[in-house]
């Protein structure tokens, strides 16, 4: 055996090992540390278990894991039940106007969920629009705060991860396997639910279990509407932001759990739902099934109203920013003073919130493109563990992954905190599992032979990716980048435990207002916050299409 | 140019300047393996290739000098024909006019002439892999090296293409090695095939020997049809296992008179046209397959009676 490494896995080696040690410093060193805040002592010199025994023992904490966990699995099973039927009536019954709902559908993906919270506030809360509406007519209904409210801003913000995975897997049933079944005596309606269901079950689960770690890791829905209820991710901030003592164990001890338990769902996924794929290999979509009108009219109906009835929350916002604010009350004088006192103060978080944005989706596609290069191009046990590090950081929550950049880079050789770098890198790092997965699923459409003819044409293996491949990643890598782009721009979770001073974000200027109460300025944040997200994804879907004309 | 291979499993080669060599054997005897090791895309755990005196396994694969064509065409498709085929020679530094000579030159071997701006999803598979052997042509490479490059091609496209690329390779006198699983196909195009099993060498030799003179029983059974029977059942005195063609059947009325001759029964029948097949079960048991010429007054029936007889020049004992 020869003991230097093949040339052709020199370029993937170096990229492994550059996003090794960018994962190691900036995710694995503070997640560390997180994990050792949680088992020292409060000067941080002793080794203890007093922190876990301390948070555990109080059933204010108890309380806290139960209450995440039941919200998240409610808010698990309306995301299917709203988001199933409607990705049938999407994929196989004639509904008008498919393009556009299921356009429409996405973009609560982008649009900042606790945005939408912040509107049901506005609108179902105890001073809200539609509350005294109903009230001057004698009509009362339940407290919007609370484990509902929270279910159901979740169902508004996050079903389309189960509509989106639901409707590809229903248009990828071989019509053929439900031709069999009726071949066989199998009534349309015994079909669906023996063959047909059973055949998307693992998309609808794998859509599922994302909604269930979205809402685990989520900050910002809570922060707005669970008021004396605990809950995970908003426990976590206060705990770190009230500690006085050098060392942030109670902090550190929700992290870990968190981080167990977001780790948890997801392994039970990687190891219940990789086996179980059923894909039939369609070679087209199945045909628009022959309804009668009643069903027709009720299909076209549900999918808009769900359509729709999520979108509210952020067009009555964007309304509600025109309004004026006495104290929690609205009143109809429509003006711009909202956008002004907004700006008037500083246009700074405006601009920090297009800057952070903009460098830190450089910085997730630069990490994020190479490190899938890798994974999908080098055939060793190094590109799986790169894989599983770098998928690591959708199992941290923001809140946790920010407290430990600023345990890690508040000293020594290294100060990050008090700067925008800390800001940017944090969301990097968090957007990075989302790049790789987008990445790898467009570098497994390219052949490998196409960078095998590049080389022996003469064109190093470096060449041969900025020549072949990134040409050919490049749609997709500008929608990947967009997407990050906006996503970061509403990020709420790791903002708060990291802005200081000058470095405010929009998100920062929206949360603060509402623990101020300021709702003038905070709707006139969250439009902004709502535009600046609007015009990339309306821009990218444009160029898309115009793309997929030329073509 | 001269190159040793010794490669995959013990695997000794030389393949002399300017002839068309194929890799031929089932999938996973390692052909495909032992090309890959050639352009650079497998390592050699030991043993060495040599271009001429230039040992070359050792290099990274774009210094090599090699032209490659692959089964999927591998065609670039975000540049235009012409800029696939000036890929290569933009890799070596040549621009301007004589660039522009160059591929259009080569986009006229390929008959492609005047294709060059139009991009690679406008072409069907077989303009494709004539982009892809302009590609690989154009560089002046040392070797050409062809990955079952007609296999995604349909069957009257392949046989023309094949003829195609044979004339192409003896034009310019470029050494060839080419790979395939097709033994029609490595008959009709190579100077010399290289028989592959397992990773081994089976058989090397110009096509027709070893279909004439198979040293095994693998050779005999992958390059075309033959019978295999044991001695004695053709009626010899000598024991073991012979190779006796099909084409070298004949019904005895059709033959000379000095063939030995067998009886047996006529099992099945095909008339393919151009030839006729079919199978008569020997006393013995065993079954042995014929090809006649189509000859509409000496097709048998099945059932019949029939009494067969072979040429003796064209028996090869296997070992």
């Amino acid at each position: 055996m020869r003991l230097a490494i093949p040339h052709q896995q020199r370029l993937p080696l170096a990229i492994a090992a550059l996003g090794f040690l960018f994962l190691g410093l900036f995710l694995l060193y503070p997640l560390f540390n997180v994990f050792s805040a949680s088992v020292l002592d409060g000067e941080g010199e002793k080794f203890t278990f007093a922190n876990y025994v301390k948070i555990l023992g109080r059933p204010f904490y108890r309380g806290a894991v139960v209450n995440t966990l039941a919200i998240g699995l409610a808010a698990t099973i309306t995301t299917i039940l709203v988001a199933v039927p409607l990705a049938f009536a999407l994929a196989r019954l004639p509904v008008p106007g498919k393009a556009a709902i299921i356009a429409l559908a996405a973009m609560p993906l982008v649009l900042p969920s606790f945005v939408s919270a912040y509107a049901i506030v506005l609108l179902l809360g105890r001073a809200g629009v539609v509350t005294q509406w109903l009230q001057s007519w004698g009509i009362g209904f339940g407290s919007i705060y609370g484990a509902g409210g929270i279910v159901l801003v979740y169902t508004l913000t996050l079903y389309p991860y189960v509509l989106l995975p639901t409707m590809a897997a229903f248009k990828a049933v071989d019509v053929s396997v439900e031709e069999a079944a009726q071949s066989l005596g199998s009534s349309p309606r015994r079909t669906l639910w023996t063959v047909t269901l059973p055949i998307v079950i693992p998309a609808i689960l794998a859509g599922g279990l994302l909604v269930f770690i979205e809402t685990l890791e989520n900050f910002g829905v809570p922060f707005v509407l669970a008021e004396d209820m605990p809950i995970f991710a908003v426990e976590a901030f206060k705990l770190f932001v009230g500690e006085t003592a050098p060392n942030p164990s109670s902090a550190g001890v929700l992290g870990v759990l968190l981080i167990a338990m977001t780790s948890l769902v997801l392994l039970i996924q990687r190891r219940f739902l990789a086996s179980r794929r059923f894909a039939t290999g369609a070679r087209a979509a199945p045909p628009i099934l022959r309804v009668g009108l009643g069903l027709r009219v009720a299909a076209s109906v549900y999918c808009w109203l769900v359509v729709l009835l999520a979108l509210v929350p952020f067009f009555a916002i964007v309304v509600l920013s025109f309004m004026e604010f006495r104290g929690p009350v609205l009143h109809p004088n429509f003006s711009l003073a909202n956008f002004a006192a907004l700006f008037e103060r500083s246009m700074r978080p405006l601009l920090n919130t297009l800057l952070f944005a903009t460098l830190a989706a450089i910085g997730v596609t630069l990490v994020g493109v190479p490190i899938a290069y890798v994974v999908t191009r080098l055939r060793s046990g190094l590109a799986s563990l790169l894989d599983v590090v770098a998928t690591l950081p959708f199992a941290v929550a923001g809140t946790v992954l920010a407290i430990g950049f600023v345990v890690s880079f508040n000293s020594g050789w290294l100060i990050l905190t008090g700067g925008p770098l800390i800001m940017v890198l944090v969301y990097t790092v968090r957007k990075v599992p989302f790049a790789v997965r987008s990445s790898s699923a467009i570098l497994h459409q390219i052949d490998p032979s196409l960078e095998e003819a590049s080389i022996s044409l003469g064109r190093s293996p470096l060449q041969t990716f900025g020549r072949i491949l990134v040409p050919l990643m490049l749609g997709g890598i500008l929608s990947g980048f967009v997407l990050t782009w906006v996503t970061i721009a509403s990020e709420l979770s790791a903002t708060v435990v990291l802005y200081s001073g000058q470095w405010r974000t929009l998100t920062v200027v929206m949360f603060q207002a509402l623990e101020g109460g300021g709702g003038g300025i905070a709707t006139a944040a969250a439009s902004t916050l709502i535009i600046v997200t609007l015009v990339p994804i309306t821009l990218l879907y444009r160029l898309v299409r115009r793309y997929e004309l030329a073509t | 140019m001269f190159g040793t291979v010794r490669a995959v499993d013990g695997v000794d080669l030389a393949v002399g300047d300017g002839e068309f060599f194929t890799l031929l054997g089932p999938s996973g005897c390692g052909k495909t393996t032992l090309l890959r090791m050639i352009a650079g895309f497998c390592e050699l755990d030991a043993g060495e290739i040599k271009f001429g005196d230039r040992r070359i396994d050792r290099l990274p694969a774009h210094t090599r000098d090699i032209g490659m064509v692959f089964q999927n065409y591998a065609v670039f498709p975000n540049l235009t024909v012409a800029g696939n085929v000036a890929y290569g020679l933009k890799a070596r530094r040549v621009s301007g006019a004589e660039l522009a000579r160059r591929v259009e030159e080569a986009l006229g071997l390929v008959q492609l002439a005047g294709y060059g701006e139009r991009w690679p999803h406008q072409l069907s598979g077989g303009q494709l892999q004539r982009v892809a052997i302009a590609r690989a042509l154009v560089i002046r490479p040392q070797v050409l090296l062809f990955d079952e490059p007609l296999s995604n091609l349909d069957a009257r496209l392949r046989v023309s293409m094949r003829s195609e690329i044979r004339d192409l390779q003896k034009s310019l006198g470029i050494t060839a090695i080419y790979v395939t699983h097709d033994q029609e196909e490595a008959m009709s195009v190579s100077d010399r095939i290289a028989l592959m099993q397992s990773g081994r060498l089976e058989q090397v030799g110009p096509p027709a020997e070893i279909y004439r003179n198979p040293t095994s029983r693998f050779a005999a059974e992958f390059m075309g049809t033959t019978n295999l029977v044991e001695a004695r059942a053709l009626g010899g005195d000598r024991a073991g296992l012979v190779s006796l063609r099909p084409e070298a059947l004949r019904l005895a009325a059709d033959a000379p008179a000095d063939w030995p001759q067998v009886g047996g029964k006529v099992a099945h029948v095909e008339v393919l046209g151009p030839i006729t097949r079919f199978d008569v079960r020997l006393a013995d048991g065993s079954l042995l397959k014929v090809a006649t010429l189509d000859a509409p007054h000496l097709t048998p029936a099945p059932g019949a009676e029939v009494t067969l007889a072979y040429d003796p020049a064209r028996i090869t004992v296997l070992p």
